[in-house]
């Protein structure tokens, strides 16, 4: 009862020593609250952890799983397609990554410098809209775009100004996939990407400009001692998060993708895939699940080792 | 898709939660059911026709082939009952996550097992060797069906065996695709149907470079297009038969009676030839790789090309509709296959195939499947419906059709209003039995049942390829690379020495020979 007295400060000091249930009681508000999200995190993120077990078995769904072992990973070790879908995977995720955070800065400074809010609010909305369409519709809309017949628009007008002859086949060229998959994915998820930096930039205190500004500072200086520092906890902590996730590229992969460009295209989720749907026999779900626990595991260890580099280069990271 | 594969999960968990609780299946089952089921299925013993009873309750699963809820399937599940005096109940999940569901169900247990199923494809096989459904090969030869002489399609049947045994019924024929020209488009380049690939070629040629739909511009147009260039496994998908001819890229059994990989053998070579170099000259549209179906309906429509591969039967209506809808000439020819093909192939039918946890598989093989191709009053509920609800014989209109009392017709559809029903799960047109009381064989529109026809007396049985644990384990790898590089072939241009390089290169060559000699082990162990 003499808690409730006590200031926040002092109930929070006190909680250190307070037994559990005697905590529980008091905040039990907040618990409730907190409660559903507590069980959908064990019901949809925990409890499917279980299923990680089925990378030790052989299991086809109908009779009961077969413990194997490793056997899963060493055929996975001994697929070339494997090898091909995880080089795949790194280097699509992590240029796709870079591309998209270089290009999310770069538009953030640019909607920074607007002078006119109402003019930025439009823009602003403009470049967020393609992150709310579908994987499906863009690429739906790209592959027409990008047609090499004459309805293509890009080939069409290349045509028409003589830079090529004859229309290119972008989504069905293995040159032309991954610069296209890069575009797409810059134009659709760029707009996206720049809240977070746009709310860090409006947050930067003017005063560190004015300051500048009567020290003689021009606007690239500024950028270069005001913004960026100030920008930098920001674009590291973005790079981090979204290297755990890495790993996880699908969708708009699998909706692209062609037999021409699997080479160059096929990821880690898109052979799953294939190895389920497309074997011509009941899928070994063992299998499977060895490929998604090895990708798990490696997107896991990038973020630990970011974060470790983090530590080391600005002496603190953010796991 | 997620939402779907969330949909699905949470059906089959509620499906079997209910199952559970309802002592699953009420007097069908009994706990011992697996136990007893695994015997039966061993020794394919069926009881002796008098021995058969009739059971009380059949559970089945379906997918949206049979009569959905939005097209009223509770009228055709009473009708059902009325028909047989079986209690029936239906379980049907979104069609396109039926797979999904069958499987977190056969997960959960026998003894959520539904009695029937329908099956197709490599689930068919798989299901099978995984020794979850029972062997009706005695049913079947014993069936009042088998002795009635009705049958027609006993090649389909004896296609859906495997490795002798019958472990799921088709109760029609699979259907296949053949090749429609535009009639209009022959005309104005004064050619006739072609008859062999050289002819086929030139006519290719003459709708490329010419002005076959007559707009004054040569060369605007494009001979043949289709959604991608090598199907799927399933031969209904190979919408470029012209140029494949014998050759084929999956498994398949020789006349010695041993398996070959289609992929290693010259006639593909030659496929592949033929097809990078139709691609390289423009015959076929440059697009294929990236085309969907309905990319290639709609530019067939809009007179883009004039060579279409597509389903035999209805589709011949719903083209010829289409295209004229569009203002386009919508007569179409459909080909006899070219000299080079011999026939089309016809793909494995869907089955319906009665799991090994159903306690009287006998009675429902009797009574549930065989009643389906009766020829009378359930075969025409299992193929147009119910009366005044999918079908009627009252005088009416029914969208700008007007019908006199005591003419056949079928009704709006419940679930696309604007649209008239052709069939409900059963399609005369494919049906495997002879049904001369068909009251709705006038119904069929002329250009379906041409080149429907036309495609029956013109295709073969496509092999049924059985499924092995080693097909399991390099099969989805072995048609990534396939795939690859036909399309390497054809797109890239790329020689056949360098494909077949890649092949040997990448563990193609070693993955076939392991499935071959898989497949050719389990036939020699038979």
């Amino acid at each position: 009862m003499n808690t409730k007295k006590k200031g926040p400060a002092a109930v929070a000091a006190g909680n250190q020593k307070r037994p559990l249930l005697v905590s529980l009681r008091y905040y039990k508000g907040f618990y409730l609250m907190f409660l559903p999200v507590l069980i959908f995190a064990i019901v949809f993120h925990y409890l499917p952890m279980f299923g990680v077990r089925y990378a030790f078995y052989t299991y086809k769904g109908i009779k009961e799983p077969v413990f194997v072992g490793l056997q899963h990973f060493e055929k996975m070790m001994k697929m070339s397609g494997f090898w091909n879908a995880f080089g795949n995977t790194i280097t699509l995720s992590v240029i796709k990554l870079l591309l998209n955070t270089f290009m999310a800065v770069v538009l953030s400074l640019m909607l920074n410098e607007l002078r006119s809010a109402t003019f930025k609010k439009v823009t602003q909305t403009i470049v967020y809209l393609p992150h709310f369409m579908s994987w499906v519709v863009t690429a739906s809309v790209f592959t027409l775009i990008l047609s090499p017949s004459d309805a293509g628009l890009i080939n069409a007008l290349m045509v028409k100004f003589g830079i090529v002859k004859e229309g290119i086949y972008f989504l069905g060229d293995k040159n032309w996939w991954r610069p296209m998959f890069y575009i797409i994915n810059v134009w659709k998820d760029t707009g996206w990407g720049t809240i977070i930096f746009i709310a860090t930039l409006s947050g930067i205190n003017p005063e560190l400009y004015e300051a500048a500004s009567m020290d003689g500072a021009g606007r690239l200086n500024k950028l270069r001692f005001i913004t960026m520092p100030a920008l930098s906890n920001t674009i590291i902590t973005v790079l981090i998060l979204n290297l755990a996730k890495v790993m996880n590229l699908f969708e708009s992969v699998f909706v692209m993708q062609n037999d021409a460009v699997t080479q160059k295209s096929d990821v880690l989720h898109t052979y799953i895939y294939t190895q389920t749907f497309n074997s011509g026999a009941l899928p070994d779900y063992g299998y499977t699940t060895a490929v998604g626990l090895t990708a798990s595991l490696v997107g896991c260890a990038l973020v630990l080792i970011c974060n470790k580099a983090s530590q080391k280069v600005r002496g603190r990271g953010i796991v | 898709m997620r939402v779907k594969k969330m949909l699905a999960a949470g059906m089959a968990m509620t499906m079997a939660a209910s199952m559970v609780l309802s002592g699953c299946s009420s007097g069908s089952k009994t706990s011992g059911s697996a136990a007893n089921a695994e015997s039966s299925t061993a020794t394919g013993e069926t009881a002796g026709k008098n021995d058969i009873k009739k059971p009380e309750k059949i559970t089945i699963m379906v997918n949206g082939t049979v009569t959905t809820k939005p097209n009223n399937r509770e009228a055709f599940e009473k009708k059902w009952e009325a028909l047989t005096g079986i209690d029936l109940e239906i379980i049907q999940p979104d069609h396109d996550a039926y797979f999904d569901v069958l499987g977190q169900t056969f997960a959960s247990g026998p003894e959520n097992w539904p009695d029937l199923i329908i099956l197709n494809g490599s689930y068919y096989t798989g299901y099978a060797e995984e020794g979850a459904l029972w062997d009706m090969t005695d049913a079947w030869n014993n069936s009042e069906l088998k002795a009635s002489g009705r049958v027609t399609g006993e090649e389909v049947i004896d296609n859906t065996k495997i490795n002798g045994k019958l472990f799921g019924f088709p109760v029609a024929r699979r259907g296949g695709c053949l090749t429609y020209v535009k009639k209009a488009w022959l005309d104005r380049c004064e050619l006739k149907a072609p008859e062999t690939y050289d002819e086929y070629l030139n006519m290719l040629k003459a709708f490329t470079e010419g002005d076959p739909d007559g707009n004054g511009i040569n060369g605007d147009t494009y001979g043949v297009s289709a959604a991608g260039f090598v199907g799927q496994g399933d031969p209904s998908s190979n919408y470029l038969p012209e140029f494949y001819q014998d050759a084929k890229p999956n498994f398949e059994k020789g006349e010695d009676g041993l398996w070959y990989d289609g992929f290693t053998k010259d006639n593909f070579k030659g496929a592949l030839t033929r097809l990078r170099d139709a691609y390289a000259a423009g015959y076929i549209d440059k697009e294929t790789l990236t085309n969907g179906t309905k990319d290639c309906r709609n530019k067939f429509y809009e007179d883009k090309f004039g060579v279409f591969t597509y389903w035999a039967g209805t589709w011949a209506s719903n083209l010829k509709n289409n295209l004229e809808a569009n203002g386009k000439d919508g007569e179409l020819v459909p080909l006899k296959p070219i000299k080079e093909i011999g026939a089309y192939e016809e793909g494995t039918a869907p089955v319906w195939a009665i799991t090994s946890s159903c306690e009287n598989p006998e009675g429902v093989f009797k009574y549930f499947i065989e009643t389906m191709l009766d020829g009378g009053d359930t075969q025409l509920l299992w193929s147009y419906g119910v009366e005044d609800v999918h079908w009627s014989k009252k005088a009416e209109t029914i969208l700008d059709n007007t019908y006199a009392e005591g003419q056949f017709h079928t009704k709006e559809s419940l679930e696309q209003p604007g649209t008239q029903y052709t069939k409900q799960h059963l399609d005369p047109m494919l049906s495997i039995v002879k049904w001369d009381e068909d009251p709705g064989k006038d119904t069929v529109k002329e250009e379906a049942k041409v080149s429907q026809e036309l495609f029956n007396k013109n295709c073969r049985q496509a092999s049924i390829i059985p499924s092995t644990d080693v097909m399991a384990t390099y099969n989805g790898d072995l048609t990534t690379l396939k795939n690859s590089i036909v399309a390497d072939v054809v797109v890239q241009g790329i020689s056949i020495e360098e494909a077949y390089a890649r092949f040997e290169k990448e563990g193609g060559a070693e993955w076939s020979k392991k499935i071959v000699d898989s497949l050719n082990e389990q036939e020699s162990a038979k």
